[in-house]
């Protein structure tokens, strides 16, 4: 009994788990002759930290003056009295690196430097060096202002590859007038639909070869999609409709294959097919109106 | 360069020096501890406690047994450098602004504040290296007062012949260190703009001031001529001629009471460096987020620290494009 009552309660165990106990310093030699030392500290907060620190040691040999030698050896005093030697953390730190050339003009160049670190070129300097260029003559001044503006078409315009509408698609814009110069409004260009435009008209062609598919499952993904498909044939597309606030599927989804006889094979196929426990439903999709 | 930063102060620096061999930095600041680094990595060695007030000045002997400092406790200081112990305290009636020790270290200057019905004054005391650091003169052996306008720094020329000591009218005088006479006074600084920090040549032959009127000059010991001008953009609070290159660098920024209203950018808180004999500016380099309060060089050239309103001392060992900088000139006749 008496040696129960001489052992601590293990609850009173300095040694287990306190909070304010910082484990021992651990020095690691490392293979290639540097040394990992850990320690732990506390932070402002309180909170404990872990620092590991790789130490390289390069042993630089200096001759000094012998009483500079002797002072090496002095013992720390007042507030430093009893720590470590080498500098200690709260007292010694190492500021970032300092670029120092002197140079007689050094002004124009942290001006300089100001200027192009500060991103403040202005749009004044970024267009110092562009031209005006007419787009009727080419001559150095605006097109509004050429003189032959009321006798010539513009230059390079009949090529159309300037334009952005030119950029998207190449059947759908046609060419602008060819040569005339005069506007063609969009329905009487040549390759446009008599119906006209229908908006989102990207996808129209697509839409003889694309799928909807439904009840989905709302952790669905587009990649296992794809991948669900594409055993049927190339797919070009696949679009999930998503909840724009939690991201998460809507329940439909409309995939979209290059070859529709492929479509008409994985719409057979897939009706009906189990994916994350529910079983979908896959029809082509109807032409919006 | 990756300057060295010291945060042994909570308030902002008063002075550092280096020690002939410049192995050791010595820092004081409001807080009421003085501070001893090794030069070469940042540690501290220790600190020495005692000071009932702010410390507004440090020096230590050129054999680095010694330590003294002046505070507003209206008292001088004198430490042994190696255990930190405070070996001698000298009373005096007002704050002591400035210490120095001369060449051979056998004399202390100290100037006092005028204040509460007393006049500046700048007391010598004599310093004795025996056995017991503690057996030292009770009496300044030398008593100067200066009745025009109170000094506010002083130092010790070449082999400790005259006193120079800079006034705060912006006036710079030449006492006889034996006598303690008048020999000369030379307005050097624009009238009622206080000099704020005098170093000198390792020599002694010259040495630098620097004022709130926006310049720095180099003047000779001897006749107090006025060599160089070096014009700053702002009050300077410290200049240091640097040994090995033929350069200067001086500190300051805006006034301490001004700094909160404006940003670090415009603060100027940075160390200029000049060229010594053409009066360049050559190169600046920031820091701080405060004025610098005191510059110092160490003694072979190789690094310097400043200290500044922030309470950091950041120590910068100069890289090889400082030294390799010339001027087309200087260059030339290296050549020939």
């Amino acid at each position: 009994m008496s040696k129960l009552a001489n052992r601590a309660d293990w609850a009173d165990d300095e040694e287990f788990d306190d909070p304010s106990a910082l484990p021992a310093q651990q020095v690691i030699t490392n293979k290639d002759g540097t040394k990992t030392v850990i320690s732990y500290r506390f932070n402002d907060e309180g909170k404990k930290v872990k620092v590991t620190r790789r130490i390289k040691t390069t042993v630089v040999r200096e001759h000094v003056n012998p009483q500079v030698a002797e002072r090496r050896s002095w013992a720390k005093f007042g507030l430093e009295k009893g720590h470590a030697p080498g500098p200690s953390f709260d007292t010694t730190s190492v500021g970032e690196n300092i670029v120092f050339r002197p140079s007689v003009n050094w002004k124009a160049q942290a001006a300089e430097v100001e200027k192009n670190g500060g991103e403040k070129g202005s749009m004044k300097d970024q267009l110092k060096d562009k031209k005006v260029k007419c787009r009727i003559c080419s001559g150095e001044h605006f097109t509004a202002r050429c003189p032959f503006k009321d006798t010539m078409a513009p230059v390079d315009e009949s090529a159309g590859g300037a334009d952005a509408a030119g950029a998207a698609e190449d059947t759908a814009a046609g060419a602008v007038g060819s040569g005339t110069g005069s506007y063609v409004p969009p329905h009487l260009r040549k390759g446009a639909a008599a119906g006209g435009e229908r908006m989102g008209g990207k996808y129209e062609k697509d839409d003889l070869a694309t799928l909807r598919v439904t009840n989905l499952s709302e952790l669905a993904e587009e990649g296992e999609l794809r991948d669900l498909f594409e055993r049927f044939g190339r797919v070009t597309r696949v679009f999930l409709a998503r909840d724009r606030e939690t991201q998460r599927a809507k329940g439909f989804a409309f995939i979209s294959f290059a070859d529709r006889s492929d479509a008409a094979r994985a719409c057979e196929k897939m009706d009906g097919f189990g994916y994350r426990h529910l079983i979908l439903r896959v029809e082509f999709a109807k032409r919006a109106t | 360069m990756r300057p060295v930063l010291l945060s042994g102060h909570e308030r902002s620096l008063n002075q550092i020096k280096f020690n002939r061999d410049g192995d050791l930095l010595f820092s004081v600041a409001k807080d009421k501890i003085v501070c001893a680094w090794w030069s070469a990595n940042g540690e501290r060695l220790g600190t020495y406690n005692g000071h009932q007030g702010a410390i507004w000045t440090v020096d230590v002997s050129p054999n680095t047994i010694l330590l003294a400092t002046g505070s507003a406790d209206n008292t001088v200081r004198l430490w042994n450098v190696k255990t930190g112990e405070c070996v001698k305290a000298w009373d005096f009636p007002t704050a002591v602004k400035r210490v120095e020790f001369t060449p051979d270290g056998s004399r202390l200057l100290a100037v006092t504040e005028k204040r509460m019905g007393f006049l500046g004054t700048i007391a010598v005391l004599d310093i004795n290296y025996g056995e017991n650091l503690e057996d030292q003169a009770e009496e300044p052996s030398l008593r100067i007062t200066c009745t025009e306008s109170k000094a506010t720094v002083a130092g010790w020329s070449f082999l400790g012949k005259y006193i120079i000591a800079g006034h705060e009218d912006g006036s710079v005088s030449q006492y006889d260190a034996k006598t303690g006479e008048q020999l000369e006074n030379v307005q050097a600084h624009e009238f009622d703009h206080q000099i704020n920090d005098i170093q000198f040549s390792p020599d002694r032959t010259y040495f630098i001031t620097a004022s709130k009127d926006k310049s720095a000059k180099l003047i000779s010991s001897r006749n107090l001529a006025i060599l160089k001008t070096y014009v700053a953009d702002t009050p300077l609070n410290s200049a240091t001629i640097t040994p090995k290159k033929d350069y200067v660098i001086l500190g300051g920024g805006q006034a301490a009471m001004d700094v909160t209203t404006t940003s670090a950018r415009q603060g100027k808180f940075e160390a200029r460096f000049y060229h010594k004999v053409f009066e360049d500016e050559i190169g600046r380099v920031r820091g701080h987020f405060g004025p610098l309060n005191t510059v110092a060089v160490h003694p072979t050239g190789s690094a310097y620290a400043s200290g500044g309103e922030d309470g950091y001392v950041r120590v910068h060992h100069f890289d090889k494009s400082y030294f390799d900088f010339m001027y087309e000139v200087e260059r030339e006749q290296l050549r020939k």
